[in-house]
């Protein structure tokens, strides 16, 4: 059983962030993803590892979804990391033909037949989680038993821009973790809980305990599904996804203490200061890509 | 209307239809071995017993006209399940442990009325639910809401009219474009319970679907428009709509949304899209193009991802729609 007690964030250790440069898909992901994770040295041997991309839509250009090089190159590392099973699973906002939109990003291409390999997390098993951190008006969500009984949930956004958060990376990815056989398509009692408080609440439910975020194409702009493509040739690696998502907004040019629920996250669930957070790899200005973003957003950017 | 003999119903689909044959051998078993003691479906072979895939399971089972498969029994106890289900405000919830209703609660009231002792078994079971429904009012669209956004000075994301008012996928909250048609089917299926506010609840759902369709036809969930940005249609939320509103087929709405769903026919990649865009081109008699993907083929990839809904719609996909869209409408002839 995983331990989901939480731990203020004066009270934790500097968190780890490693940045590693992958120019495009097609390269050898595999070791690179493998070597990052091992240098974690993660509790996975004969664990049950869920791994939790962001696939938001039909996208056959690649630009909105989680690569499925990096889904099946992180699937295999954790295998050969001695994991007794990796599953994927994501519960898509906006469509629930889950299946359509795997099919559009040729997932079933890269890690084969998905039906013993993928779980809907918008039709799985589901448990009332109480809310703890009640930061948004939700008292308790439903929340699926594959998310809850996993040994270790990975979190493996886009590096993207959104619209109504600021942005979208490993804490508001944990928003797919929300049935929609629950709340429906869209989830649209989060929002009206407050998106913001509801990824504090749903991070503090479910815990992630690690992220890898794609940031070899990301999307900026209009995000998370309308913006625009944006090359930045990196992979980051994190087993606090608080620092991860601060690390990704240093490198998109963002500054994390403006966007409303990293501040938030920054004081219970994990570090966004940089002094707390190691950098490992790359340095961000080494690989640092200023993402354009709707204008309502425009003091978050650092030239502001 | 295809004519089966009764002797070889199997073979005979099978040269008429290879997803008739399919739905037939493949998924109308699975459905049948998946039933669970309770008498519901859960979402999976094997998972607990929820009220939207019981639902659907006991639509598809019901779309079966052939005596050779009538599934009589399995049917009663799927009511059963449905009836021990629901809330004592007449509203369904999800999952057993909620005590909220949403919106399976107008998939319960239509697949009710559409079993054949429904009329006088379950009436009171529907009457309160439908009650339930006609009262759940979208929060977004509220007076309150309305005045917050007139004196916000912040710019609207989407431009939406206020006055067209559908159902949410949960109390409270925003209207949608699936949950307002299947409320529509919902009460359109039983129209002589009569509830002081279904007309209005009626004009105005289908208001907000006309409203909210994208631009070029077809829905999404329901943002043809976010920040000036047209959204795009999706297949499922379309079939939906246009089956909600099919007693409008000259409408150019309709006809709009429907040429663009017979045009994206042949790119449908996913199982679920594929059965619900088949029984709805069937249900405005539609016949496009319909090479490419059969079910059998989209099975053999991931088989639907072991999901009874889907094996359920590609049943309804094969079966004719008069056997199961609007059973209340017809009742009177």
């Amino acid at each position: 059983m995983r331990n989901r007690t939480l731990i203020p964030s004066f009270q934790r250790p500097p968190s780890r962030v490693m940045i590693r440069r992958a120019a495009n898909y097609e390269q050898e992901l595999g070791t690179l993803i493998f070597e990052s994770l091992g240098e974690f040295a993660l509790p996975v041997k004969d664990k049950v590892i869920l791994l939790k991309p962001n696939l938001v839509g039909l996208d056959p250009l690649g630009v909105m979804n989680t690569h499925p090089a990096v889904i099946a190159a992180t699937r295999e590392s954790f295998l050969r990391l001695g994991a007794s099973q990796v599953l994927i699973g994501d519960g898509p906002a906006m469509d629930r033909d889950t299946e359509a939109i795997l099919e559009s990003v040729r997932l079933r291409e890269f890690v084969g037949p998905l039906a013993r390999i993928f779980v809907d997390l918008n039709i799985d098993e589901v448990k009332r989680v109480p809310l703890a951190t009640k930061a948004s008006r939700l008292k308790e969500l439903y929340m699926p038993k594959t998310v809850l009984g996993a040994d270790l949930v990975v979190s493996m956004p886009k590096l993207k821009t959104h619209h109504w958060a600021g942005v979208t990376l490993s804490l508001k990815n944990m928003f797919g973790t929300v049935p929609g056989s629950c709340y429906g398509w869209p989830k649209n009692i989060l929002h009206w809980a407050g998106i913001d408080n509801a990824i504090l609440d749903i991070n503090a439910a479910v815990k992630p305990d690690f992220a890898v975020v794609d940031g070899i194409v990301g999307m900026e702009g209009n995000g998370p599904i309308q913006g625009t493509s944006k090359p930045c040739g990196v992979l980051i690696f994190g087993d606090d996804p608080v620092a991860v998502d601060a690390t990704c907004c240093r490198i998109m040019g963002l500054l994390p203490e403006r966007i409303k629920y990293l501040a938030s996250a920054g004081t219970m669930l994990g570090h966004i200061n940089a002094d707390k957070i190691q950098q490992v790899g790359e340095n961000i200005a080494a690989v640092r890509s200023k993402f354009a973003v709707v204008k309502e957003f425009s003091a978050l950017s650092e030239a502001a | 209307m295809d004519i089966v003999p009764a002797e070889e119903p199997a073979r005979v689909i099978a040269e008429l239809n290879p997803d008739n044959s399919f739905a037939e051998n493949v998924c109308a078993p699975l459905l049948r071995d998946a039933q669970n003691s309770d008498g519901g479906w859960g979402f999976h072979p094997g998972a607990n017993s929820r009220v939207e895939p019981t639902c659907w399971a006991l639509k598809a089972l019901m779309s079966l006209s052939s005596p050779d498969n009538f599934d009589g029994n399995a049917i009663r106890l799927g009511c059963s399940f449905l009836i021990a289900a629901q809330l004592a405000d007449g509203s369904w919830p999800s999952t057993s442990e909620e005590k909220t209703g949403c919106w399976v609660t107008s998939l319960a009231c239509w697949v009710l009325e559409g079993e054949s002792e429904g009329e006088k078994k379950y009436s009171k079971a529907i009457a309160l639910g439908l009650n339930w429904v006609c009262g759940d009012w979208p929060r977004d669209s509220g007076w309150w809401q309305r005045l917050l956004r007139r004196l916000s000075s912040a710019k609207q994301h989407a431009k939406h009219n206020d006055s067209a008012r559908g159902w949410g996928w949960t109390p409270g909250t925003s209207s949608w474009v699936e949950p307002t048609a299947f409320a529509l089917l919902a009460l359109e299926s039983h129209q002589r319970l009569e509830h002081p506010s279904a007309q209005k609840r009626r004009k105005l759902g289908e208001l907000l679907l006309y409203d909210r369709m994208c631009p070029g036809g077809g829905w999404n969930c329901g943002n043809p428009e976010v920040y000036g940005v047209a959204g795009e249609p999706l297949v499922i939320p379309t079939t939906w709509a246009l089956l909600a509103l099919r007693k409008y087929p000259e409408r150019p709405e309709n006809i709009q949304s429907l040429a663009w769903l017979e045009k994206n026919f042949t790119k449908i990649q996913g199982p679920a899209s594929y059965a619900l865009a088949r029984l709805c081109l069937a249900a405005y008699d539609s016949r496009p193009n319909m090479d490419g993907a059969s079910s059998a083929d989209l099975h053999a990839k991931n088989e639907f991802l072991r999901s009874i809904t889907v094996a359920a719609w590609m049943i309804l996909a094969a079966s004719n729609p008069q056997n199961w869209l609007a059973p209340g409408s017809t009742v009177e002839h």
